[in-house]
């Protein structure tokens, strides 16, 4: 089904890709959940396959600098995604300051009459209040919220979220534990950067530099706060060589471990254990980018809902470019350092 | 409680029995990054019983804490300590991780909760919600200023525990990088992240304890006391977890007489032989987190820069 959009060429949707995956939508039909830093990026997501994307609002999403759309680019995303019969959900993940909660509301309020399909937030008090004010609107608890295990699950549950995002190295027999009690999606980011401070717990960036607001967005953010940046200055402080001491003696010259996970090989485990929404990462992704990307994972998606089993080893589709380490871990990642 | 609480962390009964505890009030018991920390109360319970009893019995009050960001397989672990703590008598219990605030909330209704500085508590919206959930004090995160953290404690009428010394939890994560240094150096886990260990570039520099880092300067808020005691707060909490016996014992006589002194309506004027005993007990310099709304490293006050930076 080809249909034209206003400033676009024809589309084609994926023949493959989920349709109507919403609330309540049984687990075989698992969300392929693609970033988009523009509006380029999103037609292309949706293209490859993607079912929905995630974008930012201006002055509103972590991140800025990676591609935030303004409010005309954003009613042009949900056209676009609403004529392939696809959605679109805003990162609103900034922890809004109190005085400008009424604001963010009225706005999202606004984007949920535009069809905006879910908000992703970070703020459990500001969760809560999109919940009672906005009962229509689907809300996902961001990575940001560094949900881990069941019981933040039922947490965000308890507050009314429609999904808690998890981190891709939380393993499928965790998610599959997860499901057994708890009712809320679980949407896993399957294909992330894992950095060593877990999402949401690092102020490290702060610590060493709190920039002042950046100028030319319409509330103040902070510089160098991950969570109420807002414009992508975290400075990558953690990607930087340090010296580590001993005794104050240079022992040695290190890089925090930080490695990229993409879990495409293995994904049939993931759906298996109940995943409801594939999320990539990744906002500042050129389209080409993302478009490789979401190809690979809604084949793989859709291998296994033909009942295919894809090999790790041998599956191409797991594309060393977009699976390459960024950092060698050699010990302990996980069992013994945990 | 008096007209204040100064309480600290122990992460072991070794360290507790080596510590002289008698200018404390509380004590938290336990390790919140790591599982095979040397002995943590967390995983040993034995000893987190006999620790409860032993600071209970000096008349201080014996909190338990729990780890910073638990995933499925630690939970029954931290369930069980916190059975332990429940019948141990522990006067409260400390969490970072929101499932385990609606555990302690469901599974021990009578036990008080102390939000910690991980569950990232920015707003008065969240510390109504961590309320609703059986909170009855909370540790802002370490990112808020002063004037946020007021905001908050009057919206929510919830008191605020600052941590007033010490070195400030910057992030935790899944892996311990020290563990790739047990093939290079003589010191093994689960003893490694105790050793005298800063990441340093140029001007900057953190603490790293291997799942944790830490702020590499001590937040010291000893000349700003009287401002705290004047804007309301009354728990204090000086963050020792990786430190000495000494460094607990004499930061907290400092902080102790401090108190004593703002809490008589002092001017806060500190003996300079104290900032003497801060300095011989701080490896980088001294900082005041985040309080003032700067980079948390920055030090504002009148002490004298080569005071502050060691």
């Amino acid at each position: 089904m080809e249909r034209a959009i206003p400033g676009y060429g024809p589309l084609q949707a994926s023949p493959l890709s989920a349709k109507g995956c919403s609330i309540g939508v049984p687990k075989e039909c698992a969300m392929l959940l693609a970033p988009a830093g523009n509006l380029e990026v999103a037609k292309q997501a949706f293209q490859a396959g993607a079912d929905a994307v995630y974008v930012g609002l201006r002055g509103w999403s972590r991140g800025g600098a990676r591609g935030e759309f303004d409010r005309k680019q954003l009613r042009l995303c949900i056209e676009l995604a609403h004529a392939l019969g696809k959605k679109v959900q805003l990162a609103a993940n900034i922890i809004p300051k109190p005085q400008e909660r009424q604001k963010l509301l009225r706005q999202l309020a606004e984007l949920a009459d535009w069809g905006l399909h879910a908000v992703i937030l970070n703020d459990v008090g500001f969760l809560r209040e999109v919940r009672r004010k906005l009962p229509g609107l689907a809300i996902t608890a961001s990575i940001g919220c560094g949900a881990l295990n069941t019981g933040d699950a039922l947490f965000y549950q308890d507050l009314g979220a429609t999904a808690v995002v998890l981190p891709g190295y939380v393993e499928p027999q965790e998610i599959a534990a997860v499901k057994a009690e708890a009712s809320i999606q679980i949407e896993v980011m399957l294909h992330m950067v894992q950095e060593f401070i877990q999402l949401g717990k690092c102020w490290m960036p702060s610590y060493l530099n709190f920039a002042a607001a950046e100028r030319g967005y319409p509330s103040p953010r902070l510089g160098g706060s991950v969570k109420r940046g807002g414009v992508g200055s975290c400075f990558r402080i953690c990607q930087q060589p340090w010296s580590l001491l001993k005794d104050g003696v240079e022992a040695d010259q290190r890089l925090f471990p930080s490695r990229q996970i993409s879990q495409v090989a293995g994904l049939a485990a993931f759906l298996d254990a109940g995943v409801d929404v594939i999320k990539i990462q990744g906002r500042s992704l050129p389209a080409e980018m993302v478009s490789a990307i979401i190809r690979m994972y809604r084949s793989a998606a859709d291998d296994w809902k033909r009942g295919q089993k894809a090999d790790p080893k041998t599956d191409p589709k797991a594309d060393k470019k977009t699976n390459g380490n960024r950092a060698v871990l050699p010990v302990m990642w996980t069992v013994q350092g945990r | 409680m008096g007209p204040f609480e100064l309480n600290t962390t122990i992460s072991n009964l070794r360290n507790l029995r080596e510590s002289d505890l008698s200018a404390y009030d509380a004590v938290y018991l336990g390790n919140i990054y790591c599982r095979i920390f040397e002995d943590n109360f967390l995983e040993c319970l034995d000893d987190l019983k006999e620790g409860i009893a032993r600071v209970k019995g000096q008349g201080l009050r014996a909190y338990v804490t729990s780890y910073a960001a638990p995933r499925n397989d630690v939970l029954p672990k931290v369930q069980k300590a916190l059975e332990t703590a429940a019948a141990a008598g522990a006067d409260a219990v400390e969490v970072h991780n929101l499932g385990v605030l609606r555990m302690v909330h469901e599974q021990f209704p009578g036990m008080p909760a102390h939000v910690g500085g991980f569950a990232n508590v920015y707003t008065d919206a969240g510390a109504e919600v961590l309320k609703e959930y059986g909170a009855v004090r909370f540790t802002p995160n370490y990112e808020i200023s002063l004037d946020e953290v007021g905001a908050i404690t009057s919206g929510v009428g919830m008191p605020a525990e600052l941590v007033v010394h010490g070195k400030m939890p910057l992030g935790v994560s899944d892996y311990c990088f020290l563990l790739e240094y047990e093939q290079k150096w003589p010191e093994k886990c689960p003893t490694l992240c105790q050793k005298n260990l800063f990441l340093k570039q140029g001007d900057w520099a953190m603490r790293s304890v291997g799942k944790g880092v830490l702020s590499g300067k001590d937040v010291c808020m000893l000349e700003h006391l009287p401002a705290l005691i004047a804007a309301g707060h009354n728990v204090f909490r000086i963050e020792a977890a990786y430190e000495t016996p000494a460094y607990r014992l004499n930061i907290a006589q400092i902080y102790r007489a401090a108190l004593e002194q703002a809490a008589a309506g002092g001017d806060g004027t500190v003996d300079e032989s104290a900032w003497n005993t801060i300095r011989e007990h701080t490896a980088i310099g001294l900082c005041n987190g985040f309080y003032f709304g700067r980079t948390g490293a920055e030090y504002v006050g009148k002490r004298m820069q080569s005071v502050v930076a060691c």
